[in-house]
């Protein structure tokens, strides 16, 4: 490659104030040379500078003792993993992330392919209910929190209903580990729901329309032709939720310490909270092995499941 | 006749059944909201669904916006989610002509780096001691800086995938008349790709708006907070008390909210069928 550089300020501004005749002689030569990269750098420079370095240097600084007690940071190993084991923050943070990931994937998915099933057809009503659903997605994660933190509070409106069946009912559904962790993968769902139902949207209409007429007059009702035509039709749109909402989940972190912060106990525990944690005490090495932890997750599991569902994808 | 009131019925069918799950899912929980909003304490702390029966709206809501930060956040916010739509939206369009059109190995190989972005999740620690070596931490610029990096790949892959499946034949025709890549880019490109960039100012905008992972390490302090930082600033000042102040806390989170869905209801007829068709593109 030639070692043309462009000026990394040298905004679009200044390029439209290119002569509006073009003068051969003057540009000729570095115009050739500089090819794409003009257009390719600015960009690129963003995305490594701010995501790739930082993603890089994280899988040093996952094995130093950098923190905040101390101005040197030097290399130790494997001593922030053994640190997490000894005090129990390890092995708890990931499976209860990885318990939550599965959870959040399963509520979202078929809550929001049944709402796509009702929503398919585009019309006025549909149209409508698609806007409304969308409403939640423009929450932020956090502003969501407290409002179900609110509806799931003891005395809260969920209690109160259910009280008129059962009177007095008062259960702290934040305040119980599996409760606590279950309410937050609906909260996640209700969250995200309104996306991801317009994605399966999409899908469900990729469908060619013949196919399913053709299934009809054979004979086939509703429920066939949903799991024997649409559904393996939908491979492409499924690949795409699933990973996204499974990825997505793996890496919660708002919702979470807007309503449990991590508790009760450890029961919701996930590893950015214990991330979150470790850097509040100053521990930063560890900070970023847990960091790294979340990485090897998404990697371990997002790459699997990408060519599985895509494997399926061809079958279909 | 008969098929007419037959899909007749399906209608009215179908629509009870999405009232009835918009109930619970979306009327009931922003209701709540609203309604607790507009509470003295001792009312919304009882956190029922019926009207006040004394309306301290003004007051709540004067409270948030004198304790809560409410202002300071909301020009903060401004200043981190404009620009970085801004320079996103042009640097990717830019990118992705470059990436879709390019046989370089080099830009593929760049290409590849910029999806990865999308898909493994940020290094948060390595971004502070990047940002403390460059003097930014803190700052409002150093955290824009981060969210357009993290956030270009999103916008780089989905128009890229659209620029690949636009012929060449206007480009090539452009540049035999004798126009040079600045001006293809401007006068063809650009003006293409608009839709999608468009589907990718909304993703931006939901994600930069509500972020709050990053803003809660790299934004210290409540003079650089965004609106979600400075509401769980705000909720969490308020939750070592015996009783939660949730008229302030809803109150907070009403105002934290309503920018956004205040543009969503002018572009909502866009945003539903732009996302609908342009997320499938994975």
């Amino acid at each position: 490659m030639s070692e043309t550089t462009y000026p990394a300020g040298d905004t679009v501004t200044a390029d439209h104030r290119e002569p509006e005749i073009p003068v051969p002689p003057k540009r000729r030569r570095p115009r050739r040379r500089a090819g794409w990269w003009p257009f390719i750098v600015p960009a690129f420079i963003l995305v490594a500078g701010f995501f790739t370095v930082p993603f890089l240097l994280n899988i040093r600084f996952a094995f130093t003792d950098w923190s905040g007690y101390s101005d040197v940071i030097s290399f130790n190993g494997l001593d922030n993993f053994r640190s997490l084991i000894d005090q129990g923050i390890l092995w708890q943070s990931i499976k209860v992330t990885l318990l939550y990931a599965v959870l959040a994937m399963l509520v979202q998915n078929a809550f929001s392919l049944s709402m796509a099933l009702v929503l398919q057809r585009s019309d006025r009503i549909n149209g409508f209910f698609r806007s409304f659903f969308f409403l939640p997605v423009l929450i932020a994660p956090v502003a969501a929190g407290y409002i179900w933190g609110a509806i799931l509070a003891p005395h809260g409106p969920l209690n109160n209903f259910i009280s008129l069946f059962s009177p007095g009912f008062d259960y702290a559904w934040l305040g119980h580990g599996t409760s606590a962790l279950i309410c937050l993968s609906f909260i996640d769902a209700w969250k995200w729901s309104g996306l991801v139902t317009l994605v399966y949207i999409a899908g469900l209409n990729s469908v060619p329309q013949p196919l399913i007429e053709a299934a009809t007059i054979d004979g086939a009702n509703p429920w066939q032709r949903f799991w024997r035509i649409r559904f393996p039709l939908l491979a492409p749109a499924l690949t795409f939720t699933v990973v996204t909402t499974m990825l997505g989940a793996i890496n919660a972190f708002d919702l979470v310490q807007a309503t449990t912060r991590g508790g009760p106990g450890t029961a919701t525990n996930v590893l950015n909270i214990a991330m979150f944690n470790q850097y509040g005490s100053g521990f930063f090495g560890s900070a970023s092995s847990l960091n790294l932890v979340v990485t090897i997750l998404v990697i371990v599991l997002g790459l699997p499941l990408i060519t599985y569902l895509r494997r399926r994808e061809v079958e279909a | 006749m008969s098929a007419a009131t037959k899909a007749r019925r399906r209608t009215a069918a179908r629509v009870t059944v999405l009232s009835l799950i918009s109930l619970p899912w979306v009327v009931l929980p922003l209701w709540l909201l609203l309604v607790n909003s507009a509470k003295p304490l001792d009312e919304a702390s009882l956190l029922q669904l019926g009207l006040p029966k004394t309306w301290a709206l003004w007051d709540n809501y004067a409270t948030v916006i004198d304790q809560g930060n409410y202002l300071q956040a909301l020009l903060n916010s401004l200043l981190v989610v404009v620009p970085t739509i801004a320079v996103v939206v042009v640097l990717a369009a830019m990118a992705a002509w470059a990436y879709a059109r390019s046989r370089s190995m080099t830009a593929k190989l760049a290409y590849n780096v910029t999806v990865l972005s999308i898909v493994l999740p940020p290094a948060i620690l390595p971004t502070i001691y990047e940002l403390q070596t460059l003097q930014l931490d803190g700052t409002r610029l150093g955290y824009f800086l981060v969210m357009a990096g993290t956030r270009m790949g999103t916008v780089v892959f989905l128009a890229t995938g659209f620029i690949k499946t636009v012929p060449r034949d206007l480009e090539e025709a452009a540049s035999i008349d004798g126009a040079g890549r600045v001006q293809i880019f401007v006068r063809i490109i650009f003006p293409l790709v608009v839709p999608v960039l468009l589907v990718g100012s909304v993703i931006l905008i939901i994600s930069t708006w509500n972020e709050f992972f990053f803003a809660q390490f790299l934004l210290h302090g409540s003079d650089t907070a965004t609106l979600p930082l400075a509401l769980f600033q705000f909720a969490s000042a308020s939750a070592d008390q015996a009783v939660l102040n949730w008229n302030l806390i809803f109150a907070h989170v009403v105002l934290t909210s309503l920018p956004i869905v205040l543009v969503y209801l002018f572009v909502q007829r866009r945003i539903i069928p732009g996302l609908s068709a342009g997320a499938l593109k994975g």
